[in-house]
């Protein structure tokens, strides 16, 4: 499958392992990656705070550009703020002609012959494995089953609310998916507080100790559930809890030594990869230095 | 034992509105509200207020038309002084902050409500009681330092001194079980209505009369109370209100033959007639076999383009999807005349006094009487603030030179020894339970108090209202607590109810005629030579009541046959 | 008709034990609501369970509860909607649970303590019109869209659902939270009032504030009105920084404008210039404001770790990855064409409403 693939900025900046792991399992699981390597950040909600309409447009050229992608099917991102913030561009441009009329105005005006036209599909990885690829197919592609892996799903907020605007219903339950993708897997969901809350990152500038509180908060639920590590669809959070979390837990006051996976890397294990293909020695929280990846809870790969 | 010169009971627009205004007039106020304020049930007034403030309007064509609806029952005298007063009060709700609909060029605009010879109802979206109670609810914030506010606490009783003045309440805070005296010089009451004596019924779960019983129980006369005016337009299940506001904008009645009936009966103002009439119209196509088989009529609001919907008629989209599973803006709902709003209450004069002394009412649980026979729809929000506004500044006026009075100690030992009782009692074996009683309540009462009334059907009536009234004082109460103890409430909710249904009962059985919303198929006619003065249900201290009657203040129209 | 299990948890607070659970069976046809699951339970058996309602039709605010673990009106739920929607329920059994909200203090059963903390916050926010003067003889002439705009705060009837699951104020009690700064919003968007700088700037450098928002939208989907109190704040927030150029001290407006800049610039987001800049202010100077200094040897570690772990490389870290010219180009152009229009043009969904044609979301 050809995606038009946006993988956002903190996945080639501060979080590289994310937009490397993405990489490396890709062909894996069969999709062709286009990267829209073209396009600017979706403003992750920061833009559109100071000016609405300079979000969208900025969007809207994103999403014009992946609609003049040979081939692919859809538009494929791999962080949930960027889902968040593009799904709430595209709702507006898609509910009223005249504004969208606007933005491809400016559009064309700043690069003629760009105009994006409605009801473009823009999915997160995590929305794509399961509506897309099917959980059948990827247990079919599973190598290594994450055996007593016991993992902690984070969504973050910006994937799972708004309901309504995210499509998530009763036939869509995409606030789910990332328990399904998990078992699937073949590891174990741990229940724990922390699955719908907020990593903190947004207010991190603004109110360090609240942000840092609830990370550290997190975490050691997490914890206290017995979860061996996370996993999270977003690289913001990502940054919060992991890149952060020594200074989580100094506000929390306790000690955490929580791996925090994207989600890439989970699945990259269970296909078959090394912990190292997959970046996760570059993690604050080394994956490797707390779990024995290679006995305790991963299997051998299965022969071929 | 809190002591001020303005003690107001009810925290709906009527109250607040008289709270504010004795404070401004310089009175110490406390305000008492068995909930939250906002939470009273005139936030649910959904379509908006009249008033004549328009420059093609004026304040005579808005009390004609009030005269008219009220099948000329509504006394002229206090109608004037509400229609006149109408266009400042508006103006001062919008000065407060009350978000008003504004026409293109910005100035406040209107709509079309039923029974109306113009488009004078203003209105916010179709929300305007929410709207406005908040506003009220953000003026008692500002002006916290001279109105004490006690959300939450429920009276149980009025309290006369020797010499028969009204001079304060008893009440329980319901977050602590704490029973208190409030003490006053002048005592406002601004309970609300009573629309919980029936089943279904468009008003909330505390609507339930606790303020005409009480001030009946101290000899005050209830007037007007067989005038209970069913609303055309509530959903069959619930009773839930699709606000006229819709039929304002627009929306046209059906019935399962695709006819547009109203062209029969009000060949003028067809769905915008008075809601007598349009309940009538509605309740006949019923009854001959011309409604839909859950005995409903279709409201078509796909009429109004689906943009004016969203914007004015948000609630009324929220209401469709959410408790009938309809789209409004693409499909008919179906509807049925429901219980809505009763005309009737304690007897008021135009400053809200009533006959004892101390003790003013206003709002719902008032009978000025402004509505009379039928109330138009938009003219209630306004009636409380006019005659709240007005009863507020009167009792502080009032109160100045007068001594504070004194409530005996051993007075609110006996409040409390009841209650007591009643939280301590064991329930007798076979007993019911309140919700049980209340059911059967208003079952009865829409069964027999409805749009269509006879003889028969009122004594049976009567005959079920006295049964549970004796049956009321066995009821089971489960909760032994103090803390938010709603059954010891509903408990005195239901001894309310029960006096309120027996004075609506009464007045019924008494009207040998037809006028405004009392239909009595045995006397359909309006019969002004014997029955052009109100009925009154009054206690006097006796445990039988009795009724009387009152003239109707006639200032410039003379009764007509009334057309629409 | 169909069978529920109702799960409340319950609290007396007149006895020692605590919360605990309490099933109740109650039969009821699916479109019902939970208010008369509970209803019916209190009514037929049990009728010390504690409960706030009035209206039954979403409108007095009083039944705000969690149902299933998600913040709502008791009103408004259909039980069909309760037993198979939501994380918690996994559509198998007919259990429909309710709590509690969330943030506020436990009085008995179900009902909490709006006053200590939702109205309190109200009360912060002076909310209550404070007029332009002078007051004209007759209405205000506002513009039409105006107060349509804001009837859409106005619709707040006070339920408390989004303050019970607000997630800044999980971990910050003192936040405002999302129902006081949709009141605010309510003056500052209304023409009628003489204060909106000032609301702005007290919203604005109250550390606990505007800016204190974690931007988790769980007010959004909690609030039964469609008041999206977080996206009121994001308003208050534009019209705060862009309109009336307030500069608070919780660097809120310096890190929207240090992010908003940094795209303009590189097209992407440069990390390491967002930090330092959102304390120091926005320009490459920033960092060497004596705030950026010390945010930084505050954050030394987190960005030393990046390094050490070879996540980032310094040079990188520095300069930050950036769009190749010809795109660039374009970013600007699109920066300065809508940024220099004179007037920001917003689309508001709640006025505009979605257009006919448009497939469902
Ligand atoms: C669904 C609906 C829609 C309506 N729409 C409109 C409309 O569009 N236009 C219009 O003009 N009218 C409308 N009405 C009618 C109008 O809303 C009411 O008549 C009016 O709001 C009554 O106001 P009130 O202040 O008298 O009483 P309420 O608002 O009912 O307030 C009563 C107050 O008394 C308190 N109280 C009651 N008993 C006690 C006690 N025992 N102890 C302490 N406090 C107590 C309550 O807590 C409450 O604060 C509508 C009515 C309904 C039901
Ligand atoms: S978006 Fe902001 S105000 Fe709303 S719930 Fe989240 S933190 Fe609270
Ligand atoms: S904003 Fe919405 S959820 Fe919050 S209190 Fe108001 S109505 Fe309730
Ligand atoms: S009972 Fe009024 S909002 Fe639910």
């Amino acid at each position: 499958m050809r995606v038009a693939y946006w993988p956002g900025c903190v996945s080639r900046g501060f979080t590289p392992e994310l937009h490397g792991s993405m990489e490396a399992v890709a062909p894996l699981l069969g999709l062709e990656l286009v990267p829209l390597d073209r396009a600017a950040c979706c403003g992750a909600g920061v833009i559109a705070e100071h000016n609405q309409e300079l979000a969208d447009t900025l969007n809207a050229r994103t999403f014009a550009l992946a609609q003049q992608v040979d081939g692919a099917e859809l538009m494929m991102n791999i962080c949930s703020t960027c889902q968040g913030a593009q799904s709430e561009c595209q709702e507006r441009l898609d509910a009223n002609s005249a504004y969208r009329a606007r933005v491809n105005a400016t559009l064309d005006d700043a690069e003629p012959g760009l105009r994006y036209e409605k009801g473009l599909t823009n999915k997160n990885l995590l929305w794509l494995l399961v509506e897309e690829l099917g959980l059948d197919a990827l247990r079919a592609k599973v190598r290594r089953p994450l055996t007593n892996l016991r993992v902690g799903p984070f969504y973050g907020c910006y994937i799972v609310r708004p309901r309504a605007r995210l499509g998530i219903d009763a036939e869509h339950p995409r606030d789910r998916y990332l328990h399904q993708v998990i078992e699937t897997l073949g590891g174990t969901v741990i229940d724990y507080a922390g699955t719908y809350k907020c990593c903190g990152f947004p207010i991190v500038t603004m109110n360090k100790t609240a942000s840092l509180r609830q990370a550290g908060t997190h975490l050691g639920d997490a914890t206290d559930a017995e979860a061996d590590c996370l996993v999270v669809p977003c690289p913001l959070c990502h940054l919060n809890l992991d890149l952060q979390q020594p200074q989580a837990a100094k506000v929390v006051g306790r000690p955490l030594a929580m791996p925090v996976l994207h989600l890439p890397q989970l699945l990259g294990l269970a296909l078959g990869l090394e912990p190292k293909q997959l970046g996760m020695s570059k993690h604050v929280v080394k994956p490797t230095a707390v779990i024995d990846w290679s006995a305790a809870v991963v299997a051998a790969p299965a022969p071929a | 034992m809190p002591a001020h010169d303005v003690l107001i009971i009810g925290a709906g627009l009527a109250g607040q509105r008289a709270a504010l205004a004795a404070a401004q007039a310089g009175a110490s106020v406390a305000i008492v509200s068995k909930v939250h304020p906002v939470r009273s049930h005139s936030v649910a007034a959904a379509g908006g207020i009249n008033a004549a403030l328009n420059p093609g309007d004026s304040w005579e064509s808005h009390a004609f038309d009030t005269v008219k609806g009220s099948d000329y029952l509504g006394d002229q005298d206090a109608i004037e002084i509400m229609c006149r007063a109408a266009p400042d009060e508006i103006l001062w709700l919008e000065h407060a902050g009350v978000t008003f609909h504004r026409d293109e060029a910005g100035r406040l605009g209107t709509r079309a409500f039923g029974g109306a010879s113009a488009a004078r109802t203003y209105y916010v979206a179709d929300i305007t009681g929410q709207a406005i109670l908040h506003v009220l609810y953000e003026q008692l914030m500002k002006h916290h330092e001279r109105v004490d506010r006690f959300e939450e606490w429920f009276t149980t009783e009025l309290v006369q001194d020797d010499g028969g003045r009204c001079c304060g309440a008893i009440a329980r805070d319901v977050r602590s079980g704490h029973l208190d005296a409030f003490r006053a010089k002048a005592v406002v009451l601004a309970s609300g209505g009573a629309g919980q004596v029936f089943r279904p019924t468009t008003n909330a779960l505390i609507c339930t009369g606790d303020g005409m019983a009480q001030a009946y129980r101290i000899g005050a006369p209830l007037m007007d109370m067989e005038m209970i005016q069913y609303h055309p337009t509530t959903l069959a299940e619930n009773g839930f209100l699709i606000t006229e506001g819709a039929r304002g904008e627009g929306a046209q009645l059906f019935n399962a033959r695709g006819e547009r009936f109203m062209e029969r009966y009000a060949p003028n103002k067809l769905e915008l007639a008075s809601r007598d009439v349009v309940c009538r119209a509605e309740q006949t196509e019923i009854d001959e076999g011309r409604g839909f088989p859950d005995g409903t009529i279709a409201l078509d609001i796909t009429k109004v383009p689906r943009k004016r919907t969203l914007e004015a008629l948000r609630e009324i989209v929220n209401i469709g999807r959410d408790f009938a599973g309809v789209d409004i803006t693409r499909e008919p709902i179906h509807i049925k005349p429901g219980m809505h709003y009763i005309m009737g209450g304690v007897r008021a004069g135009t400053d809200g006094r009533t006959p004892v002394p101390g003790l003013y009412a206003v709002g719902e649980v008032a009978c000025v009487s402004v509505h009379g026979g039928n109330r138009l729809g938009a003219n209630s929000l306004l009636d409380t603030l006019i005659f709240g506004r007005r009863a507020g500044e009167h009792a502080a006026h009032h109160a100045v030179g007068l001594p504070m009075p004194r409530i005996e100690a051993a007075r609110l030992r006996d409040a409390q020894a009841e209650i007591d009782a009643l939280v301590a009692r064991v329930p007798a074996p076979g007993s019911r339970r309140i919700s049980h009683l209340k059911r059967e309540l208003g079952e009865t009462m829409n069964r027999y108090v409805a749009v269509y009334r006879d003889a028969a059907g009122l004594a049976t009536a009567h005959e079920v209202v006295r049964r549970l009234k004796e049956e009321a004082p066995r009821a089971a109460i489960d909760d032994r607590g103090a803390v938010f103890n709603q059954d010891v409430l509903a408990a005195f909710e239901l001894g309310y109810m029960l006096d309120v249904a027996e004075a609506i009962v009464l007045a019924a059985q008494e009207r040998r005629e037809s006028r405004g919303a009392q239909f009595r198929v045995d006397y359909p006619r309006r019969d002004d030579a014997g029955w052009l003065h109100h009925i009154t249900v009054s206690r006097n201290g006796q445990e039988v009541p009795r009724t009387g009657t009152e003239p109707v203040a006639i200032t410039r129209w003379q009764p007509q046959e009334r057309t629409y | 008709m169909a069978d529920y299990t109702l799960r409340v948890r319950r609290f007396d607070p007149e006895q020692t034990s605590g919360p605990y659970w309490q099933e109740f069976a109650v039969e009821l046809e699916p479109h019902r609501s939970v208010l008369d699951a509970i209803l019916t339970a209190k009514e037929e058996l049990d009728g010390s369970l504690g409960i706030r309602c009035s209206c039954r039709a979403a409108i007095c605010g009083s039944c705000g509860v969690r149902v299933n673990g998600r913040p709502a009106l008791a009103c408004n739920t259909h039980l069909r909607d309760a037993t198979d929607a939501g994380p918690a329920a996994d559509g198998s059994t007919a259990t429909v649970t309710v709590e509690p909200m969330g943030n506020m203090p436990v009085l008995k059963d179900l009902i909490v303590d709006m006053d200590a903390v939702h109205w309190k916050k109200i009360h912060r926010v002076t909310p209550w019109l404070l007029n332009r003067r002078p007051v004209p003889e007759r209405e205000y002439v506002v513009p039409h869209e105006d107060m349509v705009d804001v009837t859409q705060t106005m619709a707040c009837i006070q339920c408390g659902a989004c303050v019970s699951d607000c997630l800044s104020m999980e971990v910050d009690p003192e936040f405002v939270g999302p129902a006081a700064a949709a009141k605010a919003y309510r003056f500052v968007g209304d023409p009628r009032d003489a204060e909106q700088r000032q609301r702005l700037r007290d919203l604005a450098e109250d550390p606990h504030g505007i800016y204190d928002c974690t931007h988790c939208f769980m007010c959004i989907d909690a609030c039964p009105k469609g008041v999206a109190p977080m996206s009121q704040i994001m308003r208050l927030r534009r019209i705060s920084g862009s309109d009336h150029q307030i500069v608070d001290r919780n660097n809120g407006e310096r890190h929207e404008e240090a992010f908003t800049t940094l795209v303009r610039d590189y097209g992407l987001l440069h990390e390491a210039e967002l930090l330092p800049r959102s304390y120091g202010g926005n320009s490459w100077f920033g960092k060497f404001h004596p705030a950026a200094g010390l945010e930084l040897v505050d954050s030394l570690p987190s960005i030393a770790r990046a390094v050490a772990r070879r996540k980032v490389k310094p040079t990188q870290a520095l300069r930050g990855h950036r769009l190749a010219r010809r795109d660039l180009d374009a970013v600007h152009a699109i920066f300065e064409r809508v940024e220099g229009d004179a007037r920001r043009h917003e689309l508001n969904l709640y006025l505009s409403g979605v257009e006919e044609e448009a497939p469902a979301p």
